[in-house]
């Protein structure tokens, strides 16, 4: 479904990324696994249009190209993102925060449903739907972002380290959550510091070091490599 | 006495809350401080001036013309001037002198056309200038007029910000610019919504003030200034904001003239607008789109 190939990106003379290629199939659940500075979140952003690759990629969803294609309309394609540090509207209510989550062409019909489905994955929102959202706990922000994405009728979600900065027990609850969000048939491409609990979920992943793939396998495949066990599972030796 | 001071000081307000709604637009979620804003007031006034005695079309019609102009005249300007500068901006700062600077020159362009068309007399007509009586005191009708429409666009903006998923999503973009393209919102199309939204208001703004007061050629920059410091009061973008502190000011300074010396009205309007700007930066109610 996502086909990215020979996706490269700079930030002035500093390369991010270098002829990376990956896919996501329908209703995949991909996870990339990197340390800080891999150039996981610059992959994301230029699949979603936030920041635009060197000459040369190829950035393709559902048979069709949308490389350079500016983010608004990636959204309208299909894609959505839930970034790094979450960019939620938070000068406003959580209601109006899911309403803009339909804003795109693509999502205004049906929204009510998915608002329905959005409260019964996180009750909580539903309580809380007329609070401001920079008044909410992380782990509350973390679900507004999400509740706005699926409501722009995704066909793939992509999270950037969702996690980050949460409590374990919200932790748990968030893959929770992403385990019904699978369920319900959505791909998603999920890049993640907590590796167990996304390999958990996952069907397959990527190792990403210094803005390049070096490794690939199933999730299973994966959770018993020695490599990805001494990076990121904390085994000995 | 009190009660007249405190009316026409409310008329005064409700336009200077009027005109100040428009440039919070545009300043608070396209980004543009419009330093040539007061010339389209002035402009839609002498519209207003020219059809009213030229061909007998009343204010309120002339605001039918006025704001669809303002509107079409703000969505040209934009794309025509202000996107190369959004394009090419590093960040807000430099969008902010930039635009300036642009709008610095675009102020002298739109004040000569004036000065050319219209000549720099002090400009006035006579509409509704009947006395009603109002809680006891008597008001032209043509003040009274000029608040009920203030009100009027006041509160129809208001809804459509906060009612509508339109105004929802232009108040996206003046918290979260970053953010609102992730839902979906084109930026660069909702600034120019709101620039042009913004001269529409101007125009309204122009035409409410030429039914009741004189004005000049060269009398823009006055409400430009009065309106940014109600931008900076209300906190910019902030709707409900811009109306409290237009009628805050508008009733100060009536009581400022009317009770100290009318030559003191600029000296209180800048005390506050210090105070304001020293002790509540982000305005009295907060840079919060409501
Ligand atoms: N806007 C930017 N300007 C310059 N360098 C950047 C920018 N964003 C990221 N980088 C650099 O690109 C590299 C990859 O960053 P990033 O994609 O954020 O990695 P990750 O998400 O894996 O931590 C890092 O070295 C980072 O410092
Ligand atoms: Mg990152």
């Amino acid at each position: 479904m996502l086909e990215v190939s020979n996706l490269s990106l700079h930030y002035g003379r500093h390369i991010a990324l270098h002829q990376l290629s990956l896919k996501v199939g329908k209703g995949e659940t991909v996870v990339i696994l990197g340390a800080n500075g891999a150039g996981k979140s610059s992959l994301l952003k230029s699949i979603a249009g936030l920041t635009k690759p060197d000459a040369g990629a190829l950035i393709s969803f559902d048979k069709r190209v949308i490389t350079g294609t500016p983010a608004h309309d990636v959204l309208e394609a299909g894609i959505a993102l839930v970034p790094e540090g979450r960019g939620v509207f938070g000068d406003l209510t959580v209601e109006e925060n899911l309403a803009l989550g339909a804003y795109a062409k693509r999502a205004r019909q049906g929204a009510r449903d998915r608002q329905d489905f959005v409260y019964s994955l996180f009750s909580k929102l539903r309580d809380r739907r007329s609070q401001y959202v920079n008044t909410m706990s992380g782990g509350e922000q973390q679900m507004v972002a999400i509740g706005r994405a699926l409501m722009s009728k995704p066909d793939l979600l992509m999270l950037d380290e969702p996690s980050l900065g949460l409590a374990p027990v919200v932790v748990g609850e968030l893959f929770a959550s992403l385990a019904r969000i699978k369920a319900a048939g959505l791909a998603l491409l999920i890049v993640e510091q907590n590796v167990k609990m996304t390999l958990s979920i996952a069907d397959r992943g990527y190792l990403a070091e210094a803005g390049r793939i070096t490794g690939e396998g199933t999730a299973q495949a994966l959770m018993s490599d020695a490599a990805v066990q001494r990076a990121f599972l904390g085994a000995a030796n | 006495m009190l009660v007249t001071a405190l009316l026409s000081g409310l008329v005064l307000g409700g336009t200077y809350a009027l005109v100040a709604m428009g440039l919070t637009l545009q300043y608070g979620i396209a980004r543009i401080m419009n330093l040539a804003y007061g010339e389209v007031v002035i402009a839609a006034a002498f519209l207003a001036y020219t059809l009213f005695t030229a061909w007998g079309i009343s204010p309120v019609a002339g605001l039918l013309i006025a704001a669809p102009a303002g509107f079409a005249l703000g969505y040209v300007i934009y794309g025509v001037m202000m996107r190369p500068l959004v394009a090419r901006a590093w960040d807000k700062a430099s969008l902010e002198i930039d635009s300036i600077l642009a709008t610095f020159g675009l102020l002298f362009v739109i004040q000569g056309v004036l000065l050319v068309v219209f000549g720099a007399n002090f400009t006035s007509y006579s509409y509704l200038n009947v006395a009603v009586n109002v809680l006891g005191t008597t008001l032209a009708a043509n003040r009274l007029l000029a608040f009920v429409l203030a009100a009027v666009f006041a509160g129809g903006l208001y809804l459509l910000l906060t009612r509508t998923l339109w105004g929802t999503a232009l108040r996206a973009v003046s918290v979260a610019p970053g953010s609102a393209p992730l839902v979906g919102i084109d930026v660069d199309r909702a600034a120019r919504m709101a620039f042009a939204l913004g001269g529409a208001l101007a125009a309204a703004g122009g035409v409410v003030i030429s039914m009741y007061q004189t004005f000049t050629a060269t009398s823009g920059v006055v409400f430009t200034m009065k309106a940014l410091i109600v931008v900076i009061m209300g906190g910019v973008g902030n709707i409900l904001g811009a109306l409290s502190a237009g009628l805050i000011l508008g009733v100060v300074e009536t009581f400022v003239a009317t009770y100290l010396d009318p030559g003191l009205t600029l000296a209180a309007t800048y005390a506050i607008f210090l105070v304001v700007l020293l002790w509540r930066p982000s305005g009295l109610f907060g840079r919060i789109a409501r």
